[in-house]
């Protein structure tokens, strides 16, 4: 057989797979037919049994405590029957979408702050304005529920992305009093170098993951990121924060190839004075260090603005929990109402996972105000979090991941910050052309 | 090389029976492979999400829009990529596999524990190194300074220079035990007594090698060759968790791309067209081999 | 796999003819050199595996890192007995990784034993379409085939993870024993055919035995692929038919909690079974082409 024929029989075949394709049923099939008018109210269809879709139910702290609240919950609600399928936090959302576009997702779901508009543009959430209605959520956790106007998700907890400080450390290094200005934080960060010892003074996101944190900077140094929904990342704040990134970078005040894991492992280890993180990561800190006193030391601070007198800025970080409009919608909802206002639900939920309740009165309970780091996060960083810029956006992770990189180019010195920045610009707005 | 062209009539003839035996692999390739790529391809001239329902015909947007973008330096670092991840561990696998191949203590409890790396859950694996990689608490950096080869920790990862290469290292460690195995199952089909007439005609080990064993693996090493070129031109979750294709995309391949834009952006139409152009370039690269194979085969 | 017991194979080496015997040279040093070398760079890693799995949690991020541990502990191993959903994790993975095994060496033992020994029109169209198919992005196909599967009703199953990796496996092991069919002569199955052997018998009788080193490399690499698979398994699976992989992840590393100790403790337990699975099956790969040819 010569090759020439053998060529052409390999063509005839990829043709004939192309007109196959033609003819046969492809994706689209699978778009979803007759979907019903989007995110509608929900009607009680008397079905009591939905499954729970959160990572919760997985990782090593919250586990227990929410196998115990729903088995409470079954209890108290005869003829409920809750399952709680799980994925990894990392490919959550990917699977998520999938199984969307697969019609297999009903019930309830925990939703990380950021997916909820993402989730919401399938069409496929419930309004949960009613049942959200006369609740007492906080109007900023409820805010963050809300897509388009529209309440698509019960908040479960909120907080934000802040900074927290090693008072030890920073005690040591003669630094007194918490910065409140950008030149007092970058003051403090020169003194805590000087004690030498290899101590990254402030463990700042540098890896592609994390990188999206020095949004907060960028608003911090008066960039609004987006205006009026124009990306605007290259404007003069937020070149100027960029630019002072990079000199931090290249002072070595905040280290190279380090993302959210790398900080906590150098705070648990006593190696950075200051990294950002939600008010959950404290015990992920405490739990790998020698120093079982460093939970003490470990301090929300407000981020230093640029000029004294300015407001602080930080991105929002929660859970909600989204109800799918599907058979047992309505059931769903009661119970994600039930887990996010009943006080013996959230206090509970903060007492074992750490994690702040969403109501007035959940954050009034005493166990709440007597927690002084959980206070004081949400007194300094909590009250003044905003959602990401981005986040409106379905394809926000992969804007977050486009300016990640150009930052990164710009600390390694392939482009200066105006350069990479406007790069940033033209292919964000590229994504959502 | 002469092949049995008499059928012996049995109701098939040889042919139709030779076809027979492929229908099982061409029923999984159909059905689990051909389909998807079909409905792949058909989406790479269409707008479509991975979240919003629905799709319209944009005819060849998609594809003006992936070469606009940065095709051609994701090019670049694939090839990179590619070629220095399929040297190596073949490299690696070879000598092991010769080194396991000769009278050596221990060989067979060696040649199980070779394989470690390979049955470590991947996941895992690429933990592992990027533990030993990073810059701030590493063990590789422990070590170095440790032996004070180095004053100041370096970035593997964090920088371009380095990136790269700690990623073919690590995927090195991760794929030469099969390719090892490969081999070792090759050279436990050379005759000894090739080898021997070999040794008795007064060739030593460098002449034996030459001119008995490598010819008698090119087929084997052709093969894994050509497959780990094909794996590694779409490998992916190794790079991702090292780097996530940082820094500064210094390490973005083909299939790097191909995720962020279909399961960080959700632009199926997009990454569709990435694909379908990939496989074109491969097609012919493909074309190529068959033509120089064959080649080989006349001669 | 299955083609012979293993009494058979592990005395071939000594039913060998003489001249084998006689390859006993001394060990080269550029052999025990390369084993050495090599042996650092494949054993550092499982090492520090090893070491981290023993370590307290507290100890894990100390810097300079320390090679021998000054305190060693057993509770990472104790937090599997926790974790009883792992066992369910590595049940599900040695399903669904030795059917796969098993499946993928059949199926690629036909079509391998056809690509070698017959000739017909469009052989060539078909071989080089087989791995051609492995050259489109796999994020993409999996796209496509959740849908599928979907509709088809066989999400969560074992059967999608099954035919997947099967599929993905193939091009490997057919090209593979491909190669391994080559090597067998002509006359040997032309011999069999005068004495009035079927195609049947041909395959089983003679083809199969004679490559079993080649038979057994294909079925471990297609039982590694589905030990190893995280995304497809992820995505297919489902919570209850989750392999390692995923399990180990979702298990492990969270929004906040990355247990490292625990993490590397439970892939030495699970990967140790396999290990010393291959140690054993690797004894296969030592039965000789030569001696099964001098047999038959």
């Amino acid at each position: 057989m010569s090759d020439q024929l053998s060529r052409r029989n390999l063509l005839k075949l990829l043709g004939a797979g192309v007109g196959l394709a033609v003819a046969g049923p492809t994706l689209a099939a699978c778009a979803p037919s007759g979907s019903t008018e989007s995110s509608g109210g929900l009607s009680d269809d008397g079905v009591k049994q939905f499954p729970f879709t959160t990572w919760a139910a997985n990782e090593a702290v919250t586990k227990e405590p929410l196998a115990a609240l729903i088995s409470r919950y079954t209890g108290a609600n005869g003829g409920t029957t809750i399952q709680t399928p799980s994925y990894p936090y990392n490919d959550y959302l990917n699977q998520l979408l999938l199984q969307v576009q697969g019609g297999q997702l009903k019930g309830a779901m925990q939703l990380d702050v950021a997916w909820l508009a993402t989730l919401a543009a399938t069409g496929k959430l419930a309004d949960l304005g009613s049942v959200a209605a006369g609740q007492d959520y906080t109007d900023a956790a409820l805010a963050l529920g809300r897509v388009d106007g529209k309440q698509v998700g019960l908040p479960w907890t909120q907080a934000g992305i802040g900074l927290i400080g090693n008072q030890e450390i920073l005690t040591r290094a003669g630094v007194s009093a918490p910065p409140r200005t950008v030149e007092e934080f970058e003051a403090a960060l020169r003194a805590v170098k000087g004690l030498g010892g290899g101590i990254v003074p402030y463990a700042a996101m540098t890896k592609v993951d994390q990188l999206k944190d020095i949004i907060a900077w960028m608003w911090t140094f008066g960039s609004p990121v987006v205006d009026s929904g124009r990306i605007v990342v290259d404007d003069e704040g937020s070149v100027a924060a960029l630019t002072w990134y990079k000199k931090l970078y290249d002072e070595k005040l905040i280290a190279a190839d380090v993302n959210r894991v790398d900080a906590r492992a150098l705070m648990s280890q006593g190696k950075a004075a200051f990294y950002e993180d939600a008010i959950s990561g404290r015990a992920a800190v405490t739990k790998s260090s020698t120093d079982s006193a460093l939970g003490d030391k470990l301090r929300p601070l407000a981020r230093p603005v640029r000029a004294a007198g300015d407001k602080p800025r930080h991105l929002a970080w929660g859970h909600v929990i989204a109800v799918v409009n599907a058979e047992g919608g309505a059931a769903a909802a009661q119970f994600a109402k039930t887990l996010t206002t009943d006080p013996a639900y959230s206090t509970e939920w903060f007492a074992k996972a750490g994690l702040p309740p969403t109501t007035r009165a959940g954050l009034a309970a005493s166990d709440v105000q007597q927690n002084a780091f959980a206070a004081a996060f949400s007194r300094e960083i909590a009250a003044n979090s905003s959602a990401g810029p981005f986040w409106i956006h379905p394809q926000f992770s992969q804007m977050e991941k486009v300016l990640a990189e150009k930052v990164q180019a710009a600390l390694i010195g392939r482009s200066s910050p105006k350069e990479a920045l406007t790069e940033a610009r033209e292919q964000m707005s590229a994504l959502i052309k | 090389m002469t092949t049995p062209t008499a059928p012996a009539r049995r109701g098939l003839s040889d042919g139709a029976f030779g076809l027979l035996l492929t229908l099982p692999a061409l029923a999984l390739f159909g059905a689990v492979v051909l389909y998807p790529l079909i409905g792949a391809l058909t989406t790479s001239v269409f707008a479509q999400s991975l979240v919003v329902p629905g799709r319209t015909f944009v005819g060849l947007d998609n594809f003006r829009a992936v070469l606009d973008g940065e095709f051609w330096s994701i090019m670049r670092n694939t090839i990179v990529y590619t070629i220095g991840s399929t040297v190596a561990p073949v490299v690696v696998g070879f000598a092991l596999a010769l080194a396991l191949n000769s009278r050596i203590r221990g060989r067979s409890v060696l040649r199980g524990l070779f394989l470690f790396p390979w049955v470590i859950p991947g996941v895992v694996v690429s933990f592992v190194w990027l533990w030993i990689f990073n810059a701030n608490y590493g063990l590789l950096n422990g070590i170095l300074v440790g032996l004070g080869v180095v004053d100041d920790p370096i970035t593997w990862l964090g920088d371009p220079g380095t990136a790269m290469a700690a990623i073919i290292i690590a995927k090195t460690w991760a794929s030469f035990p099969w390719i090892m195995v490969m081999l070792l199952a090759g050279l436990q089909t050379i005759p000894a007594t090739l080898t021997e007439a070999a040794s008795l005609d007064g060739a030593g080990p460098v002449a034996r090698f030459r001119h008995v064993t490598l010819p008698h693996l090119r087929g084997i090493l052709g093969i894994v060759v050509l497959l780990e070129v094909i794996w590694n031109l779409q490998h992916f979750d190794m790079i991702y968790v090292l780097t996530g294709g940082g820094p500064a995309g210094s390490t973005t391949t083909f299939a790097v791309a191909v995720y962020d834009t279909a399961f960080k952006g959700f632009d199926l139409g997009k990454a569709s067209a990435l694909g379908a152009l990939w496989l074109v370039l491969i097609m012919a690269l493909v074309v190529v081999y068959v033509r120089i194979s064959e080649r080989g085969e006349q001669a | 796999m299955t083609a012979a017991p293993p009494d058979a194979t592990s005395t071939a080496p000594e039913a060998a003819p003489a001249p084998r015997r006689r390859r006993g040279r001394p060990p080269s040093w550029g052999a025990i050199v390369t084993v050495a070398v090599l042996g650092v760079f494949a054993f550092g890693p499982v090492y520090w595996v090893a070491v981290t799995a023993f370590t307290p949690t507290a100890d894990v991020f100390r810097f300079p890192p320390r090679l021998f541990p000054e305190r060693l502990t057993v509770e990472n191993f104790s937090t599997l007995w926790d974790n009883p959903v792992l066992l369910r994790y590595l049940a599900n993975s040695l399903i669904v990784s030795t059917l796969t095994a098993l499946l993928t060496v059949v199926v690629s033992a036909y079509t391998a034993y056809s690509f070698a020994k017959f000739r017909y029109r469009g052989r060539r169209s078909l071989m080089y379409l087989v791995l051609a198919s492995q050259m489109f992005p796999q994020a993409l196909l999996l796209i496509t085939l959740y849908l599928v599967f979907s509709q088809v009703g066989l999400l969560n199953s074992y059967l999608a993870l099954i035919l997947s990796f099967t599929t993905f496996t193939l091009p490997l092991c057919i090209w593979m024993l491909k190669g391994f069919f080559d090597t067998i002569p002509d006359e040997l199955i032309e011999a069999a055919k005068v004495d009035g052997a079927g195609q049947g018998a041909i395959i089983h009788r003679i083809l199969l035995p004679v490559s079993l080193p080649g038979l057994v490399a294909t079925g471990l690499f297609a039982f590694i692929r589905g030990w190893n698979d995280f995304i497809f398994a992820l995505t297919l699976a489902g919570p209850e038919k989750q392999t390692l992989p995923p399990g180990l992840v979702n298990t492990f590393l969270g929004e906040v909690e990355t247990a490292w100790p625990a993490l590397m403790a439970a892939s030495l337990v699970v990967s140790l079974p396999v290990v010393i699975g291959f140690a054993v099956l690797q004894r296969y790969l030592v039965a000789g082409l030569t001696a099964g040819a001098v047999k038959g």
